[in-house]
This record gives structure tokens, sequence and C-alpha cells, in this order.
């Protein structure tokens, strides 16, 4: 039985939410219900979502990623994901699980700076 | 059946030529380069011809009568009962690649085919082997294979030319392999180097294909996943032309034509500016 602990810690005007190694799907829905919890609670300007442990990604985690993000949206937030390990990122890839329309940052730290000073790659093209 | 019909077609010659067929087939056997030697089913040498003679360095008197394991290297000496348990079951031994000590004691690779020869009633009697010297073959091989891994090191290199800047000059056209292992080593050195951009520079590419420009689809979404913005630069004016006939949608990423323009892109991403030193942009 492997630790399905979603870690969800409020900073500042940020609520950072750690995914487990290998989230299962009542752990991806646990998530999405955590998240609009401490969206409501907390009202935060961002989300940081923090999958740097996680190592098994699938369509429907990927799915839930962009409905939050949307509804995180909707009351107000932003959402950057962070830590997504290379191996992760080709299989999502390969999948079609782009994640698109999410911003996404390397590390907690760049997603703070991205949240603190918004869309700084919009302003590219 | 086999033995038959070689049989009937010697005959045919006979008549026709009328010469000595064991001894034109004997000639050719003396002929080859390859080591042609007969063995009984217990693995003792009963023929050796100047092939085997030329490979192995022993003569036929030396050998004829002697076990066939004197030719064996020690550490793999079970191979010489394992192959003549196949032979007497009537198995064929086909494109063999193993070890053989020479008279001098050197070791050579060789591709043996074995095979067992049967008396006119269709018994085995023995075995005959043709061994081929491969050592030069296998040792150029060998050469090739690492020649053909070192290009595709050396071909995707990832280099960092500022903090939180990487460039990824491609190099050659892109076959899936090494379109993966680009993609792996560019991502592992983003992480590595904490990298917010990468500059894929397509300089090196000589041209674009449907397959390449996915792949380099594949790797800006990849690095995008990662958090890190991809920027695609060396767009020449070819590169472009066959990217827009294939149809290729390259609105969603950041592309500029020179390695110079990419990286402006990335000093912009990261906030930074290039000043001359009387302060003049």
């Amino acid at each position: 039985m492997t630790n399905q602990n979603i870690s969800l810690v409020k900073v500042r005007d940020t609520v950072l939410v750690t995914m487990p190694a290998d989230p299962d799907d009542v752990t991806v829905t646990t998530f999405q219900e955590d998240v609009l919890g401490a969206m409501e609670k907390y009202r935060p300007k961002g989300l940081v979502l923090d999958i740097s442990g996680v190592e098994t990604f699938d369509s429907f985690f990927a799915r839930t990623i962009t409905e939050t993000s949307r509804m995180v949206a909707m009351m107000g937030g932003q959402t950057v994901i962070t830590g997504m390990h290379p191996s992760v990122a080709i299989t999502a890839t390969q999948l079609g699980l782009t994640l698109g329309g999410i911003l996404t940052a390397l590390t907690v730290d760049r997603a703070l700076d991205l949240l603190a000073h918004p869309h700084p790659r919009r302003r590219l093209r | 059946m086999a033995n038959k019909r070689k049989l009937k077609a010697a005959t045919a010659v006979n008549e026709m030529k009328g010469f000595d067929i064991q001894a034109f087939l004997a000639a050719i056997v003396e002929s080859t380069d390859d080591a042609i030697y007969g063995k009984t089913l217990e693995g003792n040498i009963l023929s050796w011809n100047h092939g085997a003679e030329r490979t192995y360095g022993y003569s036929a008197a030396e050998m004829v009568g002697r076990p066939v394991s004197v030719l064996v290297p020690p550490t793999i000496i079970d191979e010489v009962p394992q192959i003549l348990e196949r032979l007497k079951r009537g198995e064929r031994v086909d494109h063999f690649e193993t070890l053989r000590v020479k008279k001098n004691g050197e070791v050579i690779d060789v591709s043996l085919n074995v095979s067992p020869v049967r008396d006119a009633s269709g018994k085995i009697i023995g075995a005959s082997t043709i061994a081929r010297d491969i050592t030069e073959q296998k040792k150029l091989r060998e050469a090739l294979t690492q020649r053909a891994k070192d290009i595709l090191d050396i071909s995707t290199p990832v280099l960092q030319v500022w903090e939180g800047v990487v460039v990824a000059p491609f190099i050659g056209t892109l076959d899936t392999q090494r379109a993966q292992q680009f993609m792996e080593r560019l991502l592992d050195r983003i992480v590595e180097t904490n990298s917010s951009v990468a500059l894929l520079d397509v300089t090196g590419v000589p041209a674009v294909d449907t397959r390449t420009a996915q792949h380099l689809i594949e790797t800006i979404t990849s690095v995008r996943l990662l958090g890190a913005q991809a920027v695609l630069t060396g767009v020449r004016p070819a590169i472009a032309q066959t990217l827009a006939h294939l149809g290729i949608n390259l609105a969603d990423v950041v592309t500029r034509s020179s390695l110079a323009a990419g990286l402006r892109v990335a000093l912009d991403v990261l906030h930074l500016k290039i000043s001359s030193q009387d302060g003049e942009a």
C-alpha cells in the first residue's frame, strides 16, 4: 500500500498541493475536492500543484488537472504545475496528455515567481 | 533425398564429361578459404582441409584422429558435447558464432556451420563442420556499432549558455531513436541546470519532414510540461517553407530565424538585458 496522502498547504495567498507518487483514481478525485475546498476557504490568488514525486501519470489524472485548473480559474485562482519528471513528461506527451493552457514551472520557487508576475510567457510571440 | 538428387546430377555430369566427380568435389573443399573438416560423432577429426590448416595453424597430419576439443577454449569446452548431442539427433547448427583457439594460442572469432553426415542407409555416421574466421569482421562490426553510438552521442549535445538557458543544436536528420534520446537528454539537462528556457536550434538540420517536425513538436511539448519554455531557432527559409507546406501548426511555439534572436527571447524571459559598457542598449 503506497502512501496516497495529498499535502495541501496555504502559503500567503497561494495554496501548495503536493501529489503522492502513484495517485489512484480515488486520490485524484479527492485532490479536486480538496483543492476546491481550499479555494473556498482561503480565497488564494494561485494554486501550485507540485507533481515532482509523481511517477505515473494517466489520462484521468491529466483530465482532472485540466478540469480543476478551469474550476480554480472560475473561483479567481491561477494554477501552475511544477516539478514534472522528465520521463513522466515524455510519456505524457506521447499519450497526448499535454495539459494545454495550464502554466508550468520547473520548481515551486519558479511557480511562485510566475504567480507574482503573471503571464510572462504570454508576452512572447 | 538431397543425396539422391546430388548423385543423379553427378552421374549425369560423369556421363557427359567423363571425369571423377569425387575428385572434383574434393578439389572444391581443398581450394576454399573456409576451414572444412569432418568428425566422428565422438568428436574426433576425420578430415582436415587446407582452409582449416590456414585458419587454425594445425596441419592435417597433426589434427586427423585428435578430438575437436583441442580447438575449443577451456572456458567454453561444454559447447562440444552440446553440439555433438544435437548432431546425433540429426539437427544442424547454423551460423553459430563462437571462439576457437589456434595452434599458436591466439583466440579467434568463428562462425560455424555443423551438419550431420549420413551413410547410404540414412544413419548418422559423423559430421561436417565449415568454420569461417570472422575475427576481423566482428571487430569491424563492433567498431561500426560503437561509431554509430558515438555519432548519436556527439550529434545531440545540450549546452548551458547562460544561467537558465540551454541550447540544443540539432545536426542531421532526426529518426525516432535519435529524437527519443535527444528528448531525454534535453529534459534531464533542463532539470539539472534548472533552466527555464531551452533553445532548439535546427540550423544544422538539412531538411524537415513530417516525422521530424512531429518529434520537434513532441520535444517542445515535453519541455513545456516540465515547466520550461522552448524556442525553436535557426528556422531557415527552406525549413519554414517545408513546415508551412506540410501544414504543421507551430502557432503555440515561439520560433526565431537565428540562434542569436532566440537568445534574445531567452534573456527576455529571464528579465535580463544586455547593454554595452557605455550604457547604451
